[in-house]
């Protein structure tokens, strides 16, 4: 049982272990002792994140809190906290037990690369952030965080920093999210100074509970409530961070990182935190469509689907409902008519997220958090299993010149055919279907629209297709290239990783079936049985509606790519485009959003950035260069006094000044910066020493 | 607060400030009328003598303020300034210190064909010195947080520059570079720990700040800003660990300029800090008397004062640089002035103004004399002092009256210094209070200072130079302006040990 007041240890091994990876040495043994330290402290994160959900569960519905006081400004004191929840505890097991899998993973990935003790101790930072990010209980400290998962996931993306794609992928990712993080920042802020405090939870005084939420419920002149804009405040860095819609641009540039990074970014940490985060606020988020007269706060805070007792305004969660769905859709279109394995990953993600806020915005946030998690297993899964395939062929991407790869690489197919068939939703005994299950049948009772829910279905279709199009063009037919004739299954530990998630993509179903909706009672802290809206079997058209759905996905994915016609050669033109070329040009364009952003705010930056050029450099340069002017016409009358009045003088100086100069150049430059150094270190030693001493 | 602003009384209260201003004015104009013209000595005798004239009318006019009883204080303009016998004890002593180091100008001038003839501008050194006066004279009287960084700023600045006005000299722009980079950094630190100070309470006057810390109590945060004010004060005291700089400059800096940056700006320093620290964050200050007690300050500079004097004194006995040892003893001084600053809460800050203030001469004192050998010799390595009674009986007898005194040795100024000091640190709480045990290791370290300061004297007093030593054997002829200054120094040395109540007695 580990309690919320020492949570903080599962992010700080990672960190710990970044530490050491920081300060080794290039080359020699410091490969070995950063991936050890590495999977060590991720192996023992995840018993400890075991040991706190064992704690969160023997009290679900306890929100088992520990807040310190962090500064004190005036007569206000800004309070920072650690929180152990169910919510929590669940995200801590699945990014542990996600990342060790990744981090061994990566032993073998990355065992040619010449950096591999700095990549180990990125990730391990990448994952510290990202725990950091789980376990706060403030939302100050979860952006702290945040903005740290942003920085790693920037080294990360930029780590083949010489490749100028994987360069500009890092700064695309970074400037993108932060974006979004510049809303959520202000949301923050207006929080702050709406509620008086970040707290989550505290005793009935943080911002998710009554007190503080009864002052969110004004209403600003313009119709919203409070709450509603400082909900979609929040939501901007949501969807900055998830790759929503319209911010899903960075996403798949990501995939310009190592392979193991993007199976980290996709499944365990960052884009997986957009999600959590506004279903942490869920309670915030929900406020303007619960009938506070009639409900009470009770039902705000049950996190239960809620009637929406007032038409008018905008509310924050339908908004976030409708970002799903377009996004839901607008991924799993564009994934269609993609070539490289790693972008059609990557758009399924953006696809999956979008299913995921979807489930939030209908009010169903625990069926959304049981997607997550599914969700990260089998796509972990997916992005190893593509990572071990090209690392079997050389790095090569491309499906067109994979395929037939099958029976030379027997594990990482079947395993990578699980998750395929976790990712499309195959019935019964794949965790997928279970969680887009539930997220469908949210959708279908949601009283606002039924848009959402058609959308959703569509997007079935397309994945189920998308994904088997993938899997017969990489593994079966003929080999098309030398790299693929040539390939063969990987090492232990990259085939190992596989196996396991494998597993977890089969079983991790049965955590929230219909039958048995473990998972989301645990969340939401009420007994199974009385678990809303998971009549499932009540309605059993809607789920064979789906499953039927499924198959036709798959069966015409079957027909096109393996029955009808098998691609032989590299040239040929896929089915579709031959049928339809202008929609695949513009699908495989990615629907031009990237070019659509650089027409007009590229172009708007740009014309910004050339106006302030042109005021610096005509305005303000002029402005200084007059000053300068005056001050040279006043030094050479000067110096025409000097050399009139008293001669030589002059001489001697401009002497002089040489030899200064000569003199600052050999001055030992080198020392200087120890000296700077050593007072940088004095000063946090000295910090370090007195806060210790407040500390015993 | 009264929204009029009397001009009256800001006049008032900047008089020597005023006086110096109208002095540098003075100085640079009869220089640019004049003073190319004149022979460069009759020049640089001018500029010397309006520095000096500048000086003691600034001293006149702080001797014609009144002072208010000890244990009271004067509050000007808004509380902006504050005067009381440690503001009139501090302008006292960095006028004098200042004049002291103005004398020794002439002296530093090498007359043979050593090197080219540098301070070919005196007029402009005189100017920046009385500019660097101005800021140690402003520290003494700040109040309030931004008039403290103007003055602790103007000073710097100046002594920048003076510290690289040796512009044939590689070594003194070295000096100067080194010592504006990390003097910039530290202020920076300083400037921070302000603004977080003034974050926390909204206001910069220092009793002020006291009253809203009183309320608040320590926290994280204002033990943050602390450690970045201790980081300025640190660099100004040359204390480790932000001492580094203080080699180099005493070795590198023309030795009037280093004169100055030992002596009047290190008085200033402390009594600015110690003011800072007891009248503005007194109130979180921790506990000197007992171990365990809240943390604050005092902790923080109980660290600082034992690195100092471990390292100084330590890294002294390596040295074969007499510049460069006598910058390690600064060091280790700097350890026990630390201490003084604790001992405050005890005796009050009479003891240190004391110390600060013979430390100061005597190390002017050493200073004259490395700079007087360096007309005709140079005089960098311990073992250029040799044979120096035999060259100069008055450099010699100079150097073994300051150096002593810097060693401690009764019944100099130096031993009286160190013995209240001690005395006020154990008066906190004996042996069994933090303060007690950094005086003990004070005394302890005493001892080895004896050693290096031994060796110095030994080697100007003892050794006769030999043909194999780079030592000259040529007899020194030290100018009028550095006589005095030398003799002024020594005569002080002795008079303030045997009547340690002249300046102990403005604080009872």
């Amino acid at each position: 049982m580990l309690s919320a007041k020492y949570i903080w240890l599962i992010p700080l091994l990672p960190l710990i272990a970044a530490a050491i990876g920081t300060f080794l040495p290039r080359g020699g043994s410091s490969r070995k002792i950063a991936s050890a330290s590495a999977i060590l402290s991720m192996a023992a994160g995840f018993v400890l994140s075991c040991l706190a959900l064992r704690g969160a569960l023997a009290n679900p519905a306890a929100h088992d809190t520990w807040n310190f006081r962090w500064l004190d400004f005036g007569a206000t004191t800004l309070e920072l906290g650690f929180i152990n929840d169910p919510l929590t505890a669940f995200m801590l097991v699945m990014v542990t037990f996600v990342g060790s899998l990744i981090f061994i993973f990566s032993t073998g990935y990355m065992k040619e690369d010449a950096n591999a003790a700095k990549f180990f101790c990125y990730l391990s930072f990448f994952a510290a952030a990202m725990l950091g990010l789980v376990v706060s209980n403030s939302l100050l400290l979860l952006f702290v965080c945040w903005e740290l998962v942003g920085l790693a996931s920037y080294l990360l993306i930029g780590f083949w920093f010489t490749k100028p794609a994987a360069a500009a992928a890092a700064k695309k990712a970074f400037i993108t999210t932060r974006i979004g993080d510049l809303g959520l920042l202000i949301g923050i802020c207006w929080l702050y100074n709406a509620g008086g405090t970040l707290l989550f939870y505290d005793g009935g005084n943080g911002f998710l509970e009554t007190s503080v939420l009864g002052a969110l419920t004004v209403v600003l002149p313009c119709g919203l409530a409070v709450s509603t804009a400082i909900g979609l405040l929040i939501f901007c860095g949501a969807v900055g961070k998830s790759g929503q819609f319209p911010l899903h641009v960075w996403l798949p540039d990501a995939m310009e990182g190592p392979t193991p990074v993007s199976a980290l970014i996709h499944a365990a940490t960052m884009v997986a935190a957009g999600v959590f985060l506004i279903a942490r606020v869920y309670p915030l988020m929900a406020l303007d469509q619960a009938n506070i007269l009639r409900d009470g706060f009770d039902a705000v805070l049950s996190g239960a689907p809620l009637e929406i007792y007032s038409s008018t305004g905008i509310k924050a969660l339908t908004v976030v409902a409708i970002i799903g769905a377009i996004t839901a859709l607008f991924g799993a279109v564009v994934a269609v008519a993609q070539n490289d394995i790693k972008r059609i990953l990557a758009f399924s993600t953006v696809s999956q997220l979008g299913y995921m806020m979807l489930a939030i915005g209908v009010g169903a946030w625990p069926v959304a958090i049981f997607h997550l998690l599914t969700h990260a297993f089998f796509k972990a899964l997916l992005f190893l299993g593509a990572g071990s395939v090209i690392h079997a062929a050389h790095h090569e991407q491309d499906i067109r010149y994979l395929g037939g790869l099958a029976p030379r690489m027997k594990i990482t197919f079947a395993t990578f055919a699980i998750g395929m068939m976790a990712l499309a939703g195959v019935p019964f005994l794949f965790s997928g279907f279970w969680s887009k299950e539930g997220i469908l049948h949210a959708a279908h009772g949601w009283t606002v629209s039924q848009l959402p829910f058609y959308v959703a279905l569509v997007a079935v279709v397309l994945t189920a297709f998308y994904m088997t199009r993938l899997v017969c063009e990489v593994f079966l037919g003929k080999a098309r290239s030398h790299a693929s004739e040539h390939a063969h299954e990987n090492s232990p530990a990259m085939t190992l990783p596989l196996v396991l998630l494998a597993v977890c993509a089969i079983g991790l179903g049965f955590l929230g079936t219909p039958a048995w909706p473990w998972l989301q009672s645990m969340l939401e802290g009420i007994p199974a049985d009385k678990i809303h809206g998971h009549s499932i079997f009540s309605e059993p058209g809607l789920m064979i509606t789906s499953i039927v759905l499924v198959a036709l996905g798959i069966g015409v994915g079957c027909a096109l790519y393996y029955f009808l016609r098998k691609r032989n050669t590299t040239g040929e033109l896929d089915p579709l485009e031959k049928a339809a070329p202008a929609l695949w040009t513009a699908l495989a364009n990615r629907l031009y959003f990237d070019e659509l952003y650089a027409a007009t705010f590229g172009r708007l930056f740009d014309a910004i950035a050339w106006l302030s050029d042109a005021f610096d450099r005509h305005v303000w340069g002029g402005l200084i260069n007059l000053i300068g002017g005056l001050g040279l016409f006043a030094g050479g009358v000067n110096r025409e006094f000097d050399e009139n009045t008293l001669n030589g003088g002059f001489d001697t100086v401009s002497e002089d000044l040489r030899k200064t100069g000569k003199a600052y150049s050999r001055a030992q430059t080198g020392d200087a910066h120890g000296y700077l150094r050593t007072m940088a270190l004095g000063f946090a030693g000295l910090i370090a020493i007195v806060i210790l001493i407040v500390a015993i | 607060m009264n929204a009029t602003i009397n001009y009256a009384e800001l006049v008032y209260a900047l008089r020597p400030e005023i006086a110096l201003t109208l002095g540098l004015l003075l100085a640079l104009g009869y220089d640019m009328a004049f003073g190319r013209r004149m022979s460069d000595c009759a020049r640089r005798g001018v500029a010397v003598l309006i520095g000096i004239v500048t000086l003691a009318s600034a001293v006149f006019q702080t001797l014609h303020t009144n002072v208010p009883p000890v244990g009271h204080a004067a509050y000007w303009f808004h509380g902006a300034f504050v005067y009381d016998t440690l503001a009139h004890g501090v302008r006292l002593g960095v006028f004098g210190l200042s004049a002291l180091t103005l004398l020794l100008i002439a002296g530093s001038i090498p007359h043979s064909a050593l090197r080219t003839p540098h301070f070919k501008h005196p007029a402009e050194y005189v100017a920046i010195q009385l500019l660097a006066t101005m800021g140690f004279s402003l520290m003494a009287v700040s109040n309030n947080l931004l008039i403290a960084f103007l003055g602790f700023e103007l000073a710097s600045l100046s002594l920048y520059v003076m510290a690289g006005f040796d512009k044939t000299s590689r070594a003194s722009a070295e000096a100067s570079l080194k010592y504006f980079l990390f003097g910039g950094m530290a202020a920076a630190f300083m400037l921070f720990g302000f603004s977080l100070i003034y974050g926390m309470t909204g206001t910069i006057v220092l009793p002020e700040i006291a009253r809203a810390l009183a309320v608040q109590g320590p926290s994280p945060l204002l033990l943050v800003a602390l450690v970045m004010v201790l980081v300025g004060f640190g660099y100004k005291a040359a204390a480790a660990p932000f001492h580094q700089w203080a080699p180099d400059v005493y070795q590198g800096a023309p030795a009037p300029a280093a004169a100055l940056i030992a002596s009047a700006s290190k008085l200033a320093g402390f009594a600015f800090f110690a003011r800072l620290l007891f009248s503005g964050l007194g109130t979180v200050s921790g506990d000197a008397i007992n171990f365990g007690g809240p943390a604050g300050w005092i902790m923080a500079v109980i660290i600082i004062s034992a690195a100092s004097m471990l390292l100084g004194n330590i890294a002294a006995l390596a040295q074969t640089n007499a510049r460069r040892l006598i910058a390690y003893s600064a060091i280790a001084h700097a350890g026990i002035m630390l201490l003084g600053v604790i001992a405050v809460r005890a005796e009050g800050a009479g003891p240190l103004f004391y110390y600060a203030l013979t430390y100061g001469i005597a190390t002017i004192g050493v200073f004259g004399v490395f700079a007087a050998i360096e007309r005709t010799a140079p005089c960098q390595r311990i073992s250029d002092l040799a044979g120096l009674w035999k060259r100069s009986p008055f450099l010699a007898l100079v150097l073994f009256v300051c150096v002593l005194s810097l060693a401690g040795i009764p019944p100099l100024a130096g031993f009286f210094g160190k013995f209240y000091l001690f005395a006020a640190a154990l008066y906190l709480n004996g042996l069994m209070s933090p303060a007690g045990w950094l005086a003990f290791l004070a005394i302890a370290m005493s001892a080895v200072g004896l050693y290096y300061y031994l060796v110095i004297l030994k080697a100007a007093l003892v050794t006769n130079a030999t043909a194999g030593t780079s030592a000259s054997t040529e007899k020194i002829r030290v100018p009028l302006g550095t006589v005095i200054a030398l003799a002024t120094s020594a005569a002080l040395t002795i008079a303030l040990g045997i009547w340690p109540d002249v300046v102990l007695g403005l604080f009872k």
